[in-house]
């Protein structure tokens, strides 16, 4: 696992309160993980924060599982 | 309708998230009604929502602000003074936020981490507001700080969960603050136990819309709106209302001194034939 995959994880572990298990790349963020909307947004700025990057909120949009995630990450950077 | 009730009172009003929010349709009628105010609300609400919007159409500073943070609210409050060029006349907590609701935790099965989070920003978050105004001396007399809050404080309303318990100590707050607030600085201090509304935020409660039907049965005049809720709260913040202070206000279209109603009892002699 990439250095940025296995951050991106650690804080969705952290954000969700979910098994690491279940932090998987198919994993969906609302259907799988539970995430409300409130915890997508904070999971994008945590992302933000953590990656010292911008994700413009129609980008984000895009985001809705593990995978996607690690792969803007990867892109942005 | 305005009737210029705020005229050169400037204030602090947290928590408009979107145009459905009381506090965004409290900003609307403070504007309204020729008071001065800065938006507040966390960083994660402003990214959410639409703040931005709400304060070109008043003509208003937003100041981003964490209500559980000391830091922040500092911050927010000597800005809010050297924006609005002096000391503040009124201020609406309207914030309240509970995971073990969103995250859909029985009350009977609380995750302690998130009921300490939901108290933490639904409740201290006023006593934190409050104090941080009171030493810093930032209130002119008689002014006037509202909250609000629901019924399940004093009924029980089971699928309000954990927040129930939040909006006790909420009301509480408001009573013990405000005793030291009026003796000190002549400020008064209430909160508006306001019917159920569909905010954004009211709507994370489980079983909602079930839950206004009822309660709009049940009161004589039917549930509040956000409207009203911010009418009334103009009233409070207005030179109207000086001395109502330590007060848990209803705004509940007469809700909360029902007992039935025939819209009610109706629902059940049919099930009975």
């Amino acid at each position: 696992m990439s250095d940025i995959a296995s951050r991106v994880k650690a804080i969705i572990v952290d954000k969700l309160g979910v098994d690491e298990n279940e932090v998987v790349n198919e994993a969906s963020f609302t259907n799988d993980l539970g995430a409300d909307s409130l915890d997508t947004v904070e999971l994008i700025m945590e992302f933000e924060k953590e990656f010292d990057i911008q994700i413009p909120d129609d980008q984000a949009e895009n985001i809705a599982t593990v995978g996607q995630a690690v792969s803007y990450i990867e892109a942005a950077k | 309708m305005s009737f210029n009730l705020l005229k050169g009172k400037k204030g602090i009003i947290f928590g408009a998230l979107d145009p459905n929010s009381i506090a965004w349709k409290t900003a609307e009628r403070v504007h309204e009604e020729g008071g001065e105010f800065v938006l507040t609300n966390a960083p994660i609400a402003m990214r959410m929502g639409q703040i931005d919007e709400l304060a070109s159409k008043t003509g208003s500073h937003i100041i981003p602000a964490d209500a559980t943070s000391l830091e922040d609210l500092e911050n927010l409050v000597e800005k809010s003074m050297e924006l609005l060029g002096g000391k503040i006349d009124f201020v609406l907590h309207s914030i309240g936020m509970s995971v073990n609701v969103r995250k859909g935790r029985a009350y009977t099965d609380q995750n302690y981490d998130w009921t300490q989070k939901g108290t933490d920003v639904s409740a201290m978050s006023f006593h934190k507001t409050m104090q941080t105004l009171y030493k810093k001396d930032a209130m002119n007399e008689w002014g006037s700080i509202v909250a609000l809050t629901y019924m399940a404080a004093q009924r029980v309303f089971p699928d309000y969960n954990d927040m129930a318990d939040n909006k006790a100590y909420l009301e509480s707050i408001a009573r013990s603050f405000g005793y030291f607030f009026g003796r000190d600085k002549k400020v008064r201090v209430n909160t508006i136990s306001q019917s159920p509304t569909p905010t954004t935020a009211g709507q994370g409660v489980k079983g909602f819309d079930g839950f206004i039907s009822y309660a709009e049965k049940m009161s004589p005049l039917g549930n509040a709106t956000a409207i009203d809720c911010a009418n009334y709260t103009i009233t409070l913040f207005s030179d109207l209302t000086k001395r109502v202070t330590l007060q848990n206000l209803y705004n509940d279209g007469g809700f909360s001194n029902m007992g039935v109603s025939d819209a009610v009892m109706e629902a059940f002699v049919d099930k009975e034939q």
